[in-house]
């Protein structure tokens, strides 16, 4: 990891020296050009420029294939429902009915509930569990990580195998359950499942083992520190880049539950958006004479944004060389 | 008393592998013992034992007359330096050294004056706001060693903290080591593959090999009195040359005790042979030293040297220095300088020495280009030697100098301690200055 790094440097030069305090942005600049120099010419990976030119045209197609609903959805975010579904998806028509669109999110429809009720509710639930599965995730992998305990293992292989076991075959006990457990339309009964991230815990255990060595808790130890101390001032800030990986997928994972609320929630009040959404969407079906296609559309659009910024604000953690000048190799 | 004491330290894994048996070891107060060995000896399990780090299968280890077998790592107020650093990669050099005083609750004001006094005593003073990724790897060595030294411990334990340096670098930070382990005098454990570290750093050498202790002694009698074919070899750079021979007295001497080796027969003068007499016609291993060997007076070099016969090579009863010769053939010579590696053969069987001796011998034998034939020795010469690789040479060889082991156990036959040292002895002590 650091060697190819190191190598490029005398042995006992200053780095420092080389490289002197550096703003954000020169950092940033140096880092983009440290990446270009790194890029290796396709020649030199034996391969022929058509070749080249045929793989980019397939991964150009998967792109276009991905993006399309999305672009749909901006567009037709601007239209009415009569627009909608009488002009060309893939452009804009008259009216612009942007903001009108966007206005009536704030507005009860048909008495199933407001869209921005609901909005929080999955904002809640989210960061609730998203931030709760990421802090187990971090303990339980730590401790699959760097302990070694009788049974350390099989409880491991429970965890990854609990990940086979398809929601649709525990929904009946789960609901039973919770009837008993009293979290029926309660947010807890949406909150406490969340919390629990085999994904995570598995990641976080795969990112340990590479990001925090051994040694560096062995000196924390010689140095005195509790464990508790070493968990939290030398583990914890090395762990950070797999932290945010994890609490993205399980943000992203609460967010788009559809599931889990669907069959503990019978009180609008508490729906997050895709349960909101679904009924929505059924009674434009149905009855019909509300304007709700525009709404769905817009309602789309407001629920991807928060996790498209999120993305936007956890990428810059997704940097390597965090470890760099701890371990010599 | 000693403030490490470890007694009967065994570790044995769950796989069965014995990684240490039996070893007993003392460190003083203040000094600086090296445990040294080739890689999978056991040194490094060994310290990691003493640190906390690696449960105790059986022995017991004490600091002061305190059994500290179950004290945890963090209450054994022990320092420990490791081999690739393990600084806090996060934290900048200040936070890095002041971490244990952290943990102690040492108050802040405090806190500030013993990290400052800590980074000056290591020139890191101007380096105290960066962290580990800004450091070259003599500076971060250097915060691995502040880390340590701030917390005064009681116990020093550093595992090879040297080998990721380079070259130049290890021989400046050997003695940077040495002096601040003097400034604070703690017992220091250190652990280093390098015989070379070994033998210039430690007040006492503990030679480990499959996990056993071969010998424990000042690095002057590791290298004067080996205890055994694998100390032997592995004290000293290049390596001692080993060879099977026979002691016999019905040479051409008359009654003169001799070494049988190959074809070629050395007396010994009484002294030498009232030591090995118990193994009188019997086998054992012979050993020489290369910085023992020294050209013999008159036809240096070139074959169909005078007073050799160039069919049957042997020792000559007195070659021109007066002192017993030894025929070889050059198959290639190093030139370093203020020296010369001269590598030959001699017709007689290299000793199968004790295993992982092998390792230990100077890998350089294998470089360059060979004449004729593997060497099976090796000598060091003065550079005005005038040997040219397939040349022959006569070896002028002090019997003084000669080691004798048990072919059976491998154990030294007899100690050199208070033989006279000979003209070979003074220039090995005048090189062992020189290459500190």
């Amino acid at each position: 990891m650091t060697a190819s790094t190191l190598s490029t440097r005398p042995p006992d030069a200053d780095p420092a020296q080389a490289r002197p305090a550096e703003s954000r942005r020169e950092r940033r600049k140096r880092e983009q050009l440290e990446e270009r120099d790194a890029v290796i010419p396709v020649e030199l990976y034996g391969l022929k420029r058509g070749t080249v030119t045929v793989l980019t045209a397939c991964c150009v197609l998967f792109a276009i294939f991905t993006l399309v609903p999305i672009a749909w959805i901006i567009f037709n975010s601007t239209k009415t429902q009569a627009n909608i579904f009488g002009t060309f998806g893939f452009w804009f028509a008259r009216p612009f009915e942007f903001f009108h669109n966007f206005r009536m999110l704030f507005e009860n429809v048909d008495d199933d509930g407001t869209y921005i009720d609901w909005f929080g509710n999955t904002a809640l639930y989210a960061v609730l569990g998203g931030v709760g599965a990421t802090a187990l995730s971090a303990f339980a992998g730590y401790g699959f990580a760097r302990f070694e305990f009788r049974g350390s293992k099989v409880l491991f292989y429970i965890v990854i195998g609990s990940l086979l076991v398809p929601i649709g075959a525990i929904t009946l006990p789960l609901y039973l359950v919770y009837s008993k457990a009293h979290l029926i339309n309660s947010i807890w009964g949406m909150i406490l499942p969340s919390l629990v991230a085999p994904v995570g815990v598995y990641l976080m255990r795969t990112y340990i083992r590479l990001s925090v060595p051994r040694e560096l808790l062995d000196a924390a130890r010689l140095d005195g520190a509790s464990e508790m101390r070493i968990f939290f001032r030398i583990a914890l800030p090395l762990m950070v880049p797999g932290l945010m990986t994890v609490l993205l997928l399980s943000v992203v994972g609460v967010w788009n539950n559809y599931f889990l609320p669907l069959i503990i929630f019978s009180n609008n009040n508490l729906f997050p958006l895709t349960v909101g959404m679904g009924l929505w969407s059924q009674h434009a079906t149905t009855s019909g004479d509300q304007n709700l296609y525009p709404l769905i559309v817009m309602g789309g659009l407001v629920t991807i944004a928060p996790l498209i910024i999120l993305f936007l604000i956890l990428q810059r953690y997704w940097r390597g060389g965090l470890l760099l000048g701890s371990i010599a190799n | 008393m000693a403030a490490i004491s470890i007694r009967e330290l065994t570790k044995v894994y769950a796989t069965g592998v014995r990684a240490l048996d039996g070893l007993d070891l003392e460190v003083l107060d203040g000094e600086f013992v090296v445990l040294v060995g080739p890689s999978g000896c056991g040194k490094t399990t060994a310290l990691r034992m003493v640190a906390g780090l690696e449960r105790i299968t059986s022995g017991t280890v004490s600091f002061g007359d305190r059994v500290v077998n179950d004290v945890s790592p963090r209450h054994r107020d022990v320092a420990m330096v490791f081999q690739n650093y393990a600084l806090y990669p996060h934290l900048s050099v200040y936070q890095n050294i002041g971490f244990a005083l952290e943990n102690k609750k040492i108050e802040k004001a405090e806190r500030d004056r013993q990290i400052r006094i800590a980074a000056a005593t290591l020139g890191l003073g101007d380096l105290l706001g960066r962290k580990p990724d800004q450091l070259s790897g003599g500076q971060r060595q250097r915060v691995a060693m502040g880390r340590a030294i701030v917390r005064s411990p009681s116990v020093f334990l550093m595992d090879e903290p040297l080998s990721n340096l380079d070259a130049k670098l290890r021989v400046q930070m050997r003695s940077e080591v040495l002096r601040v382990h003097r400034s604070i005098g703690a017992a220091t454990l250190y652990v280093t593959h390098d015989q070379t570290e070994a033998m210039t750093m430690g007040d006492r050498v503990a030679v480990l090999q499959g996990g056993v202790l071969q010998q424990y002694d000042t690095p002057r009698a590791l290298y004067d009195r080996p205890a055994n074919v694998f100390v032997a070899t592995f004290i000293g750079s290049p390596s001692m040359n080993l060879y099977e021979a026979g002691l016999s007295t019905d040479g051409t001497a008359g009654t003169t005790p001799t070494v049988v080796l190959g074809s070629q027969r050395l007396p010994l003068p009484p002294p030498v042979a009232a030591r090995v007499a118990a193994y009188q016609g019997r086998k054992v291993i012979v050993g020489v030293r290369p910085e023992d060997l020294a050209v013999s007076g008159a036809g240096a070099s070139g074959l169909g040297a005078p007073g050799v016969s160039a069919a049957g090579a042997s020792w000559t009863g007195a070659s021109a220095a007066g002192a017993p010769g030894l025929v070889a053939d050059v198959r290639l010579v190093e030139v370093l300088g203020s020296e010369q590696h001269v590598y030959f053969s001699v017709d007689a069987t290299p000793a199968a020495s004790a295993p992982g001796a092998a390792a230990a011998a100077d890998e350089s034998a294998q470089e360059g280009i060979l004449l004729g034939g593997a060497p099976n020795g090796v000598a060091r010469l003065d550079p005005g030697s005038g040997v040219r690789p397939g040349g022959r040479v006569t070896f002028a060889v002090n019997p003084a100098r000669l080691y004798f082991f048990d072919p059976d156990t491998g154990r030294a036959i007899s100690l050199l301690s208070d033989w006279p040292l000979g003209l070979a002895g003074e220039r090995r002590s005048k090189r062992a200055a020189s290459c500190n």
